[in-house]
C-alpha cells in the first residue's frame, strides 16, 4: 500500500510530461528522395553492398566501354570495399568512396589538416587534385566517368544508370560511409579489448594474455621515435598514422546468459576500436553476436567453438573447428575412398564438438550416397565390445565416423567386423592429437583428420614464434597459444602500415582481408589465407593414415584442403 | 686489338662452371602499361601441365584436353573474393558469350586462391554472371594449381598482386595471345576473331 502512495506523485509527473510531448511540435527529419533518413541510408546501402535498386532490381552499368555490368554481377563495396577506402590490387588502383574522402579537397601529395597544409612553403605545394565532391558533381561522375576536376575516370569504373532518386540514395550513403573515425580512436592511442572467459583454464588465460601485452609492448616502444617525428611539421604520413595501443582486458564471468550485459558494460564504460584475440574454454556464439550486433571488428579468438556463418561479418576465426574436420572426413571419402556410395555411419557423443564434427560431415556428403546415419550415444551408455560388434553388424562395408574422445575407443576394434573395405575415421581434434590412444588393431583402417601442421613440419615457424615469446619475457606457457599470438601480431603490424591514418572499423577489416597468404608466421597451421569476406582463415584439415606403436608416424593421404 | 682476359673472365667462369645466365621468365612482373597502351598483346608458346583440376560441379577435369582441340580457348586467371581486377574480366567473358553464342569458344577460368574457391564457390561466381555452358571455373591442389600459374606465367606469390591477364589459344598452331590490362568486349572479340583466322 504503502509503494503505492509514493509512487504516485512520480507516476503523475510522468503523465503530464508524456502529454506535454504529445502536443510539442516534432523536430522536421529532412526526407531523402522521400525516405527517412534512416531508410534511405538503408536503400542506399543496399544499392552500395548488394547492388540491388529500391525497387528490388538490379543495378545497371557500363564498364570498360562496352561491357553491361548487373548488380548481380559485382557491386560498389566489390571494389571499393565495404567500408568506401577502396584496394590496390595488382595494377589497378580503387580510389577511396567514403564520405571523409569524397567530400574534401583531394590534394596531390600528402594530405595535411588546412593548419599545416597552410605551411607547405608554395614550390613543394603541388595543388589541387579536385575540389570536394558535391551531391551534383558526383552524379557526373557515377553517371558519365568525369570528376570535378574534369577528368575522366579510367573505364574500369562503371558508368551508371540511376535515375534521379536512386542517385540520391545512393549519395547520402556515400556521405556517411567511413565518414568519421570509429570509436577508440585518440590523436595518440588507438584502444583495443581482448575478451578473456573465465571458462578457459586459468594458465591458457595467461598464458595468452602475457603473449598479447608482450605484442602491445613491442608496438608501444616506438625504436624509431614515431610519434616525436609526427610531430614535425611536414611530417610523412606513414608516421602520423602511428598510434600508440591501449589494451584494455574484458573479463567474462559465469553463465553464458550474462556475458551480453557484460560486454555492453565494458563497452559502455570505455569504447574500443576492435578486439583483439580473446580465449573461451566453450561456445564463442556470445561475443560473436555482440560483435555483429555493435559492429566491432574480433580478431582471431582462441576459441574452438567459433560460430558458423557464410554471411556474418565482423569476427575472423582461425578455422572452423571440428566442423571444419567432419567436412575433411567426409570429402576424403567422396573423392579418394571410391566411397562417392559408401554409406557413413556417423557415431558420437552428446557433446557440442562432436556434434559440431558430425554437422560437417552431414554438410559435406553428398554424391550418390544415402544421408549419413547418426548414431548418438547417451552419456551414461558405455562404447563396450557389443556396442560396436552390433554396430559392424548393422552397417556392414560402412564407413565409420567416429566424433568420439580417446576413452570411447579401447573396444573399437570389433568394427573389423564390419568388412576388410569398411574405413573408419576419426577427429585429431577431439582426440587432442592423441593419435597412439587409437588401438593398435584399429589402426590399419584409420583415417585421421588433423587440422593442423603435421608433426616435424613448420619446425622454423615455432622456433620463430618460441623465440619471439622467449625475448619478450612472456614466460611459461602453452607455446600454441604463443604462436598463435605471434600470428595474431604479425598480420597486425601489416594491418597498421597498409591502413595509415584512415581509423575506422570497417577498414581495418577491409585490411585484413587483403593480407597475403600466410605460411612462415603461423606455427600451428601449414596455411592462413585470407580474402574480402572470408571468415575462416584456415581452410584445410589433413587425412591421414597412423602408424604403428607408442608414437605412431602420421602419413598424409590428402593434401591440406580436400576438393 | 688486345683485351685482357680480366674484363670478360666473369663471364668465362660461369660458362666453366655451367652456370647459367639467368633469363626473364616470360610473364613475370608485367611492365605497367604506358600512357597511350590501351592493352599489350604478345604471342606465346605455353604447355599446359598434366593436371587434374575440379570443375564448379565438382567433377575432375584433366587440364591438357580441355585446352587443346580445334576450338579456340579464352583462359584466365581469377578468384572468388577477388575485388577490382576479376569482375571486371568475368564481366567481360559473361559479355563475350551473350554477344558471341555461336562461337562455340571454351571460356576456361582457373582460381588462384584454391584453398577458398571449392566447387560451391566456383558455382555460385558463374551463376552470379550469368555464365552460359562453355565457360569452366577450376579448382584443385595449391600444388597443382601453382604448376598451372607458373606453366602460363601467371604465377604471382601473393594472390592480391596479381594482373589482369586473358589467354587466347590459336586452334591452328597451338600458340596463346597474352593480353595484359582490361578490355572491352569488342576489343576481345577483335582479338578472338585474329586467334581464330592464326593473324
Amino acid at each position: 500500500m504503502r509503494g503505492v502512495l509514493t509512487a504516485a506523485p512520480a507516476l503523475l509527473a510522468a503523465l503530464l510530461l508524456r502529454a506535454a510531448a504529445a502536443f510539442a511540435a516534432p523536430a522536421p527529419e529532412v526526407e531523402i528522395a522521400g525516405y527517412p533518413p534512416a531508410e534511405a541510408l538503408r536503400l542506399g546501402e543496399r544499392i552500395y553492398r548488394d547492388g540491388l535498386l529500391p525497387s528490388g532490381e538490379p543495378v545497371q552499368a557500363v564498364v570498360q566501354g562496352d561491357i553491361p555490368v548487373a548488380g548481380t554481377m559485382f557491386t560498389c563495396a566489390a571494389c571499393h570495399l565495404r567500408s568506401g577506402l577502396g584496394a590496390t590490387e595488382g595494377t589497378v588502383l580503387t580510389l577511396p568512396t567514403n564520405g571523409a574522402r569524397l567530400f574534401a579537397p583531394l590534394r596531390r601529395g600528402a594530405e595535411y589538416e588546412p593548419e599545416r597544409q597552410a605551411r607547405v612553403p608554395r614550390w613543394f605545394d603541388s595543388g589541387l587534385a579536385r575540389p570536394a565532391y558535391t551531391e551534383e558533381t558526383l552524379a557526373l561522375a557515377l553517371r558519365g566517368g568525369v570528376d570535378p576536376a574534369g577528368r575522366a575516370l579510367s573505364g574500369t569504373m562503371p558508368r551508371y544508370l540511376l535515375r534521379d532518386r536512386e542517385m540520391a540514395l545512393l549519395v547520402h550513403y556515400l556521405r556517411n560511409l567511413c565518414a568519421e573515425p570509429s570509436p577508440g580512436v585518440s590523436a595518440t592511442t588507438l584502444t583495443f579489448a581482448t575478451v578473456v572467459a573465465d571458462d578457459a583454464p586459468e594458465a591458457d588465460r595467461n598464458a595468452f594474455l602475457a603473449a598479447l601485452r608482450a605484442y602491445v609492448d613491442s608496438h608501444n616502444v616506438q625504436t624509431r621515435h614515431p610519434i616525436r617525428r609526427a610531430a614535425a611539421d611536414l611530417a610523412e604520413p606513414m608516421y602520423r598514422a602511428y598510434r600508440l595501443m591501449d589494451l584494455v582486458v574484458w573479463e567474462l564471468r559465469g553463465d553464458r546468459s550474462g556475458w551480453d550485459a557484460q560486454l555492453r558494460g565494458h563497452l559502455a564504460a570505455r569504447p574500443v576500436f576492435a578486439l583483439l584475440g580473446g580465449i573461451s574454454g566453450g561456445d564463442w556464439g556470445p561475443v560473436h553476436a555482440f560483435c555483429e550486433r555493435e559492429r566491432i571488428p574480433c580478431v582471431l579468438p582462441l576459441t574452438d567453438r567459433p560460430v558458423l556463418s557464410a554471411t556474418d561479418w565482423y569476427t575472423l576465426y582461425f578455422s572452423k573447428g571440428p566442423f571444419q574436420e567432419g567436412e575433411a572426413a567426409a570429402r576424403f571419402l567422396r573423392r579418394e575412398g571410391g566411397g562417392a556410395t559408401t554409406p557413413v555411419v556417423i557415431v558420437r557423443r552428446d557433446a557440442p564438438a562432436a556434434a559440431q564434427f558430425a554437422a560437417g560431415a552431414v554438410a559435406a556428403a553428398g554424391g550418390d550416397a544415402p544421408p549419413p546415419v547418426e548414431v548418438v550415444l547417451p552419456a551414461g551408455a558405455a562404447a563396450d565390445a557389443p556396442f560396436w560388434r552390433a554396430l559392424a553388424g548393422a552397417h556392414p562395408g560402412a564407413a565409420f565416423l567416429l566424433a568420439v574422445g580417446a576413452g570411447d575407443l579401447a573396444a573399437a576394434g570389433e568394427l573389423a567386423a564390419a568388412g576388410p573395405a569398411s574405413s573408419v575415421f576419426l577427429s585429431g581434434g577431439l582426440l587432442r592429437g592423441d593419435a597412439a590412444a587409437i588401438p593398435e588393431a584399429l589402426r590399419p583402417r584409420v583415417r585421421l583428420t588433423w587440422p593442423r601442421r603435421l608433426p616435424g613440419d613448420g619446425a622454423k615457424s615455432a622456433l620463430v614464434a618460441a623465440a619471439w615469446a622467449k625475448n619478450r619475457g612472456v614466460g611459461p606457457g602453452d607455446p600454441e597459444i604463443h604462436a598463435k599470438v605471434y600470428t595474431l601480431g604479425w598480420l597486425l603490424t601489416d594491418v597498421f602500415m597498409m591502413m595509415g591514418e584512415d581509423f575506422y572499423r570497417d577498414y581495418f577489416l577491409d585490411v585484413l582481408d587483403m593480407e597475403q597468404d600466410q605460411t612462415y608466421a603461423s606455427a600451428v597451421y601449414p596455411r592462413l589465407s585470407f580474402g574480402a569476406g572470408q571468415r575462416y582463415a584456415s581452410k584445410g584439415c589433413y587425412v591421414v593414415a597412423v602408424g604403428a606403436g607408442p608414437k605412431p608416424a602420421l602419413t598424409p593421404l590428402s593434401p591440406w584442403v580436400v576438393q | 686489338m688486345n683485351r685482357s682476359l680480366g674484363s670478360r673472365a666473369p663471364l668465362l667462369l660461369a660458362a666453366l662452371l655451367g652456370a647459367a645466365v639467368p633469363a626473364l621468365p616470360a610473364g613475370a612482373a608485367e611492365q605497367p602499361l604506358g600512357k597511350d597502351e590501351k592493352y599489350r598483346r604478345t604471342i606465346e608458346r605455353y604447355e599446359a601441365p598434366d593436371v587434374r583440376l575440379y570443375d564448379q560441379e565438382g567433377r575432375a577435369v584433366a587440364l591438357r584436353e580441355l585446352l587443346a582441340g580445334g576450338r579456340p580457348v579464352l583462359l584466365d586467371f581469377i578468384y572468388g573474393t577477388c575485388t577490382t581486377i576479376c569482375p571486371v574480366l568475368s564481366a567481360g567473358f559473361a559479355n563475350f558469350q551473350k554477344r558471341l553464342p555461336e562461337a562455340g569458344a571454351r571460356l576456361v577460368s582457373i582460381t588462384i586462391d584454391p584453398e577458398h574457391d571449392r566447387p560451391e564457390v566456383l558455382k555460385a561466381y558463374l551463376a552470379r554472371y550469368g555464365a552460359r555452358p562453355g565457360w569452366e571455373f577450376l579448382t584443385g591442389t595449391r600444388q597443382d594449381v601453382d604448376r598451372v600459374l607458373r606453366a602460363f606465367g601467371a604465377y604471382v606469390p601473393n594472390k592480391m598482386a596479381h594482373y589482369p591477364l586473358t589467354l587466347i589459344r590459336r586452334p591452328g598452331d597451338g600458340r596463346w595471345v597474352r593480353i595484359y590490362g582490361l578490355i572491352g568486349t569488342g576489343e576481345l572479340i577483335t582479338e578472338y576473331e585474329a586467334a581464330r583466322e592464326g593473324r
